[in-house]
């Protein structure tokens, strides 16, 4: 099931293997009418109380297939549909700290169907307060 | 298959009115539940939105969506989809590309039952011009839309106007070609007249007067049955639907008036569609007579 906000508590945790913390994940949804393919989506970062994490250390896990960002960028024939959640792995050896975290992630999607000024929407935000949410590591 | 054979102007939803709820408070067969609760037969969906793994839905998804047809005396009307030509942003898709989009949803739209689409086009401007090799795409499509007997439609909305260049070259396009495979969809927002103070309203609209519709009505294979505000007494108040539906039943045009809900309120905590559907579709059924 889904969470109504964008951002969403379910998976967010510490990314264990073998023993060492090796980053976390946070999931994100589109809340909008229709899901975009793949290469619609935009993403400028995920900002963890004030570290910037930006897309040269994230994966994008979407339907059980982690994707690079560029890979995404380039893929046309595959949905997002609305009801999936995309998993942001995000690499940061050690992880996150136990406690409160103010999590924001900066994406966005371009259509073809507005006018082009979608592509660049949300590049120049340092925050998006649609995408903002005050989450718990244990 | 389920048959609705009434003639002229025709009662339908665009499942589009549900996007705040659906598959979070919804799912598809109870839209389908509401829609046959308001006497109402077509449906429009949102190819991207309301199949089930688009655009590679399973056969088993495609038995239930015929059986939620029959059993909720729905018929499939509208299929909406986006010729998505500017989905890399870096470059937009060739003509022969962006053509096998668009016929992947051409089939798709027909093994679900569907015979008009709302095929929006790609934008390009502020004004919302359509890319410049639109006639290329859309004619490269033509054989495959006429085997299968689909009518792609794309949409006319405000801030467009029916007398606008667009427009004309639309219906020039299918002079021109000859084609019964390409129309219109005429989206009732552009008869809108009524803004509260405060309420947002672009610099380059100008209303349309229902009259506006006759010329173009032997290319409107289908109406999107914008509303903005119903009054409690079932009135709406910023479009002349009265004027509209008299204009069709006139003229004898056969069709479905699918309701299209976009208010802003409907993410509001606690809003149900649903309800102001109901009020949209008492108006409707006072003006066509069913």
């Amino acid at each position: 099931m889904l969470e109504m906000e964008n951002i969403q508590y379910k998976g967010f945790r510490n990314i264990v293997k073998d023993g060492e913390t090796e980053g976390f994940q946070v999931g994100i949804r589109f809340v909008s009418y229709r899901g975009p393919w793949l290469s619609q989506f935009r993403f400028k970062h995920v900002k963890i109380d004030d570290e910037v994490f930006g897309p040269d250390v994230c994966t994008f896990v979407l339907n059980g297939i982690e994707y690079t960002y560029e890979e995404m960028l380039q893929d046309w024939r595959q949905k997002w549909h609305l009801q999936d959640v995309c998993y942001i792995r995000v690499k940061k050896p050690g992880g996150l700290a136990s406690g409160n975290h103010k999590v924001n992630v900066i994406y966005w999607e371009i259509a073809s169907y507005l006018p082009p000024r979608l592509d660049t929407m949300k590049e120049g935000m340092d925050e998006d307060p649609s995408t903002a949410r005050e989450m718990i590591i244990v | 298959m389920y048959q609705y054979d009434r003639k002229g102007p025709k009662r339908g939803i665009a499942l589009y009115s549900y996007s705040a709820e659906f598959g979070l408070t919804k799912s598809l067969e109870e839209c389908f539940e509401d829609i046959h609760d308001m006497g109402a037969h077509g449906i429009e969906i949102l190819a991207n939105t309301h199949i089930e793994n688009y655009p590679y839905p399973t056969d088993e998804w495609v038995e239930k969506w015929f059986r939620l047809c029959d059993k909720y005396e729905i018929i499939p009307v509208e299929y909406g989809n986006w010729i998505d030509s500017h989905v890399l942003g870096h470059r937009d898709l060739t003509t022969e590309e962006a053509c096998e989009m668009l016929e992947r949803d051409i089939r798709l739209a027909h093994r679900l039952g569907f015979k008009v689409m709302r095929t929006k086009m790609p934008v390009i401007t502020h004004a919302l011009d359509p890319v410049k090799n639109w006639r290329e795409i859309i004619r490269m499509a033509l054989p495959l839309a006429e085997k299968l007997g689909i009518q792609m439609c794309p949409e006319i909305h405000t801030p467009t106007n029916l007398k606008s260049q667009m427009v004309t070259d639309f219906v020039e396009f299918i002079k021109e070609t000859g084609t019964k495979n390409f129309g219109l969809n005429i989206d009732f927002s552009v008869f809108r007249t009524g803004f509260k103070e405060g309420q947002f309203r672009n610099p380059n609209y100008t209303p349309n007067v229902p009259e506006d519709l006759i010329p173009l009505l032997p290319y409107i294979y289908c109406c999107h049955a914008k509303f903005i505000h119903m009054s409690d007494d079932f009135e709406e108040t910023t479009i002349p639907y009265k004027e509209i539906i008299q204009i069709l039943k006139d003229n004898q045009w056969d069709g479905y008036l699918l309701s299209e809900y976009e208010g802003a309120d409907k993410y509001d905590d606690g809003y149900e569609v649903g309800q102001t559907l109901r009020k949209h579709h008492i108006m409707m059924k006072n003006c066509i007579g069913d």
